[in-house]
Formats: C-alpha cells, structure tokens, sequence
C-alpha cells in the first residue's frame, strides 16, 4: 500500500478530481481554499491511498490552509506526487510545479481543464511538454473523470517498478547557482530531502524550510549571512528587488521558453459567460442588492416554497402511521408500559421532532453547497469587502460565516484561509453568531406557532440580528485587542461554472448526514436521558412533570430569565439541554409538554409564550452559547483556552442582553 | 500613473509591484501579478470599496488602497 499526494493551484479541479479517482466523498467547493483538511482517499479499484490537501500557489505558506502543505512535504511518508495542473492557467500552474520537481519526489502531472483551454484558442502538446519537464503528462476533465482510469495507472504501476518517473527539469538559476551548490553542501546529511529544493526554498524566504533547517541544524548564521548577502548583491546589480522576486523571475523566464515549444494560443480575447455574469453580479450598484436577493431566494425556498410543505409532509407521516405502528409493535410485542412511554413519548418525540426538520435543513445546505460551486462565494467576498474593512474583518471573513449558515463547525475550520491570524481569530469568535441549520427547527416551532403569516420575514430578520450582533462585536473586538495588525484582502475569482449534479448532492450529503448522525445518536441519547428525567423525581417513578428532575432542574435557573419573558422550568430546562446540540431544545419541548406531532406543540406552546417571548426566545437561542461540537472546534482552531472561554462567556452575555432589550422594550409597545 | 487611474476596462502593464504590502505582494506575485504583466481594470466597488482586476486570463479582487500602489504605465 503506498500513499500518494495531491497538490495543485487553488481552483484547478483539484477536489473535483480526488472524488473520481478515490470515490470518496470529499468537500467540493469552488472558491479559493475550500479544502480545509488534509483528507484521505483510497483509490478505487485499489489499496493505496491518495491525500488531498489544500489548494496552493508556491510552497511558500502565507495562510494556515497553506502550511499544511509544506508541514505534510517535509515530514509526512508519501511514493509520489500527483500535481493538478490547469490546462488554460499553465504559466502560473507550472511556477508551483518546478517546486514541486525541484522537491525530488516522483510526479504526475494530471493536466486538467484541457477542453476549457482548447474553447479559449490554448493547444497544448502534452507529449512535448511530458518530454521536457521529465514526468508524464496526462490530459484529464476531471468535472467528467475523463482520463482519470489512466491517471490510477499510472499512480499505481511505476511505483514497483526501477525508474519511478523523477523528473529531469531543471530550472537555471543564474548565479544563484553557485550559492545554491554552497548552501547544498552545508545542509546535514541526516536530512532526507533534497538539498537543491532547500537551499532554493531557503533563499525563497520560505519560514517552514527555515525553520526545519534550525532544527536540524546547530548553526543556522552562515546560512543567513550568505542569503542576505546575496540578496544585496542582487539588489546592487539591479536584477531584482528581493531574492524571492528573482527566484520567481527566473522560473517565469523558463516557464515562457517552456510555453513557447509546447502550446499554440490562436485567439486569447473574447468575452466569456464569466465576464458578463460578473457584469451584472459585480456591478457597482446592483452588487449588494444582488446578493441579499439571493439570499432571500435562499430564505424563502427553505422555509416557505419548498421546506415547510416538505416538512409538514414528514410531520404527518410520524405522527401518524409511524406513531400507530410502533404502538401496535410495541402492544403486539407485549412491552411494558414504561418501554411504550419511553419509545412513544421519549425516542420519537425527541428524535422524531427533530428528523422532521430534515428537508428544510438539506435544501439550506443544498443551495449553499450551490452557491459555493458555482464560483460566486468568491464574487461575495468582494462585494463585502468594504463592509468587512470597516469593522476591521476582510471580505474573505465573509465566506466562512455563510458556511456557518450551513454549520458552525465547518464555517470555523474555513477560517484557516485568512492569512493574518487575528483576522482569522476574530473570525473564529464571531462565526457561532451566524444561524446554523441546527437552531432552524427552534424557529421553525415557533413561529410555526406565533407568525404563521410571516415565516420567512420573523427568521430572516433573526438571521440578520445574527449578522449585525457579530458586526457590532467585530467592532468592539478588533477596538479592544486587534489594533495594530494590518488587514489585507486578495482574493481569486474563479471562472462561473455549472455545478454538476453529483458533486452537488455529494456535498450537500457530506454536511447533512452529520445531523442525521446526530440524530441517531447525541439527540437519541439525549432523548431518553431528558424522558428519564421527566419520568423520574424526587419522590420515586413515574411521577407528574411537574414534579419531576427535570422541572426541579429547571426551577432552579428559571428566575434567572424572568426579565427575558421566558422564566419557566421548561424553557430553562431546554436551553440546558440545548447546549449538547441546538435542536435538542425541540426534542426537549416535544417530551416535556408530550406532544405526538408538530402540530400540537405549537398549540401547546401558545398558551406558554406570547409572540414577543417567543421572538426574545428565538433570540436568546441564536445567540447563547456555540453548542459542544462548535465549542471543541474553537478549541482545537485557536489552540487556547482563554478564547474559548471568551467565546462561551460574550455569547451568554450578549445573548441576555438583547433578549432583555426585546422583551422590555418590546413589552412597551405591545 | 497607478492602477485607479485607469478607466474602467482599459488594459495596462504593470511597471512597480514594490510598494505593496508584503502578504499582498507575495499573493499578487502568486496569482501571476507581477512587472511586465498586462492588465486590465474591470471594475471597482463602490465606496472606495476593492476592485476588480484581470490578469493572465484570469481575475482577481484587491484593496483599492493596495491597489493604488501598484505602478502601471
């Protein structure tokens, strides 16, 4: 079994390609960085493993995303590299893969997007660009998976085989040579990379190659003195203003002599659907409004065209026949009445109450993951920026908290594409503030129950309260503690594409399932734990809810949301509970008012809250606490238990603070 | 003259990426923005938002502050 890397530029088609070669479902998206992880594939049809890790342009790393990269090159065990390559993009492509040949390692170049070149006037003769680079060279539309069969070949047969395939090509430095051959020689021995590839990746500046050589290395002045005094002699000849601009410089020259024996170009400009979709998308004025209206499409086919019937169609179906079923199951079986209440009023109450929201939660992901592969998340960034610039954030910010629309878990990991990391941190902090699909069937229930007329308004303007608290606190965070780094934004924008059907629903599965998964799990659980509690108190089984653990629970912390319109044991009991997940806060409602369906809940919620509680409820669930899941993310992403406190801490208080502004002043007006 | 100067549309090439700020320089230089480079100004958003840029066949978005330090002629 062998173990093969996948690198390539940002938006080559790079994951699109890992899914037809390993059959995985990996994360598909179509803006620069989409792959946050480095993830494992195995082949198919094989036993070896392919890892695809995130887009990059040099093995120089400015982002988190990108020191994944050279972290895995320089100490992960892999046969070979396969290298994406965008067919109509080469000049730039190829400044990476000299990296990567000078690296040493085995290659393949995949050249993909080869239709896309040929529509554009680029031919390009694969077997003369194979010959001089030394590697193969396969042609490939990995949108199709056309030539993806040859590429597996050719992964897996050389590696048994005496002459794996290193490349020959060699890009002359000039007279960095001669200092390339004397850092070469000064490097240790016990070091099992290339020595050409690190004295080059030193000069480049790259800190992860540096900081490798340190550690290997007692004595790292010699080679500092000969990178900085080459670099003034650089400047004094006037060849160029830094060693990296030479570097760069010199791959380019070859990279054009290169181009210029292998590709024919007939006819470079005209106007590509790209350009006049960005027309109207990117205009000046229509920019903005452009996209609140398709979040507003987003909003509406959710919730009101398409979500709500196909979740009031699931509602009917558990309650009814499913309910009937399990109840004639259950009597036919001759289970106890303790099982029948703990199945019928525990488990499909709670689980049940939640499944429903299945189809509302899949069309919101379904057309984020749309959004995402069509190219125009990227188009959002950049209509954003400016409002981003003014609370201290960039437009990129922007895309990890629309993913967190989606979930908040995936939305923080993407955050790793920011390149200053207090941007990145303070991205990270705000992102728990954006509505995730979990806390939908919260307001789903209630405003099924208290704004039947408005749905889509009540939960948009909760999803931009959302928005505009993470704002304010952008604001007060990056006042407080992010003064002095400077923010940058330079962002790719990808050419608009089709997103295919397959890659769609993969995507939209990839993040679904997890609440499904959740479902049979964390809320099953959770279900049964809360239906004990209810069942049992203080004074032995079976008892009245009111009388029950859960209600003493309950109690105890109801006073404390009084001035919030909602001080009773119940909604202080499933904010508790909700903390595990956002929807358990559903199945807890479910089980503790013993509602069979959808429906009879929100009758029952009715007497408990008026509209204005419901409306400081639905807010104080948007904005309390991230839940567990989130929580460990903020762990692990910042790496510090301070932040993640401040993140558990702010969010309680302002989440009190706007829900008392709602309810007290609110309380004035109606 | 520097890349704001130029009218919507136009094409130009790049004289002096100098003056940047390194991360945005070292991005630029990734993304193929580099001296002798043609380009092309698409767009810019409004409010001295970023602006929109095209080179080697492909566009990118930048800071007009960033932007405003790129030399062209």
């Amino acid at each position: 079994m062998s173990q093969f890397a996948l690198l390539g530029n940002p938006n080559t088609g790079k994951t699109s390609l890992f899914n037809h070669l390993t059959g995985s479902y990996a994360y598909v998206g179509n803006w620069s960085g989409v792959t946050i992880e480095k993830k494992v594939g195995k082949l198919r049809h094989q036993t070896d493993l392919l890892v695809d890790l995130p887009g990059i342009y040099s093995l120089n790393p400015l982002s988190k995303d990108e020191e994944v990269v050279t972290e895995f090159l320089l100490t992960d065990e892999f046969e070979k590299i396969l290298n994406i390559v965008d067919a109509s993009q080469l000049k730039r492509n190829l400044q990476l893969t000299i990296q990567l040949i000078e690296f040493g390692k085995p290659l393949i170049v995949g050249l993909n997007m080869v239709d896309v070149a040929q529509s554009r006037g680029i031919q390009i003769n694969e077997k003369k660009l194979s010959d001089i680079l030394g590697v193969r060279v396969v042609p490939i539309i990995a949108r199709t998976g056309k030539g993806c069969d040859l590429l597996t070949k050719e992964l897996t047969s050389d590696t048994r085989k005496k002459s794996p395939g290193t490349p020959t090509f060699k890009v002359d430095y000039g007279f960095l040579e001669e200092i390339i051959e004397q850092m070469s020689e000064l490097f240790p021995d016990d070091v099992n990379l290339n020595k050409r590839w690190m004295a080059v990746q030193y000069l480049e500046g790259n800190k992860r190659v540096i900081s490798y050589v340190s550690q290997h290395m007692p004595n790292t002045a010699l080679l500092e003195q000969i990178k900085q005094e080459v670099e003034e002699e650089l400047v004094k000849r006037g060849y160029a203003h830094s060693l990296r601009q030479f570097i760069y410089h010199m791959r380019d020259k070859n990279i054009t002599h290169l181009l210029e024996q292998t590709t024919i170009v007939t006819s470079s400009t005209k106007t590509t659907t790209t350009d006049m979709i960005d027309r109207v998308v990117t205009n000046k004025f229509l920019g903005l409004p452009i996209f609140l209206f398709f979040m507003y499409v987003v909003f509406m086919l959710t919730f009101d065209w398409l979500g709500t019937p196909l979740s009031d169609v699931l509602d009917g179906f558990m309650s009814g026949p499913l309910t009937t079923w399990t109840e004639n199951g259950l009597h036919v079986i001759g289970a106890s009445k303790f099982i029948k209440d703990l199945v019928l009023n525990g488990i499909i109450a709670g689980v049940g109450g939640v499944l429903v929201f299945v189809p509302q939660i899949f069309i919101m992901f379904f057309l984020i993951s749309f959004l995402e592969d069509s190219g125009y998340m990227a188009r959002v960034a950049m209509v954003m920026d400016r409002i981003m610039e003014s609370i201290g954030l960039n437009g990129k910010a922007f895309i990890p908290m629309i993913i967190g629309f989606g979930c908040n878990v995936p939305g923080i990991m993407a955050a790793r594409t920011i390149e200053q990391p207090k941007e990145r941190l303070l991205t990270i902090l705000l992102t728990p503030l954006m509505s995730c699909s979990a806390r939908l069937p919260v307001y789903a229930l209630f405003v099924g129950a208290f704004f039947v007329n408005h749905r889509a308004l009540v939960v948009l303007s909760l999803y931009v309260l959302g928005i505009v608290v993470a704002m304010v606190m952008a604001r007060i965070f990056s006042f407080l503690f992010l003064k002095k780094e400077k923010s940058v934004f330079v962002i790719e924008l990808p050419p608009y594409r089709v997103p295919q059907a397959l890659t769609l629903w993969r995507s939209t599965w990839e993040k679904g399932k997890g609440f499904i998964r959740k479902a049979g799990t964390f809320i099953f659980a959770g279900s049964v734990l809360i239906w004990l509690l209810t069942y049992a108190g203080p004074h032995g089984w079976n008892v009245e809810m009111d009388d029950s653990f859960l209600a003493f629970i309950g109690g105890v912390l109801a006073p404390i949301f009084e001035p919030l319109g909602f001080g009773t044991w119940q909604a202080a009991a499933s904010l508790l509970t909700g903390f595990l997940a956002k929807e358990v806060v559903v199945s807890t409602m479910n089980i503790i008012y013993h509602a069979p369906d959808t429906a009879s809940l929100t009758g029952v919620l009715s007497t408990q809250y008026s509209a204005l509680s419901a409306l400081s409820f639905m807010s104080f669930i948007l904005l309390y606490i991230p839940c567990l899941a989130t929580v460990a993310t903020i762990r692990k992403e910042t790496a510090s238990k301070k932040w993640t406190y401040v993140s558990v801490i702010y969010s309680l208080v302002i989440a009190y603070i706007i829900s008392l502004v709602i309810y007290q002043i609110g309380g004035l007006f109606f | 003259m520097n890349l704001t100067d130029l009218q919507q549309g136009k094409t130009a090439v790049v004289s002096d990426v100098t003056k940047l700020n390194d991360i945005v320089k070292q991005r630029l230089i990734d993304m193929g923005l580099v001296e002798g480079q043609e380009i092309c100004l698409k767009c810019a958003m409004p409010f001295g938002g970023p602006v929109m840029v095209e080179v080697c066949g492909q566009c990118l978005s930048l800071r007009r502050k960033e932007a405003s330090r790129i030399g062209v002629s």
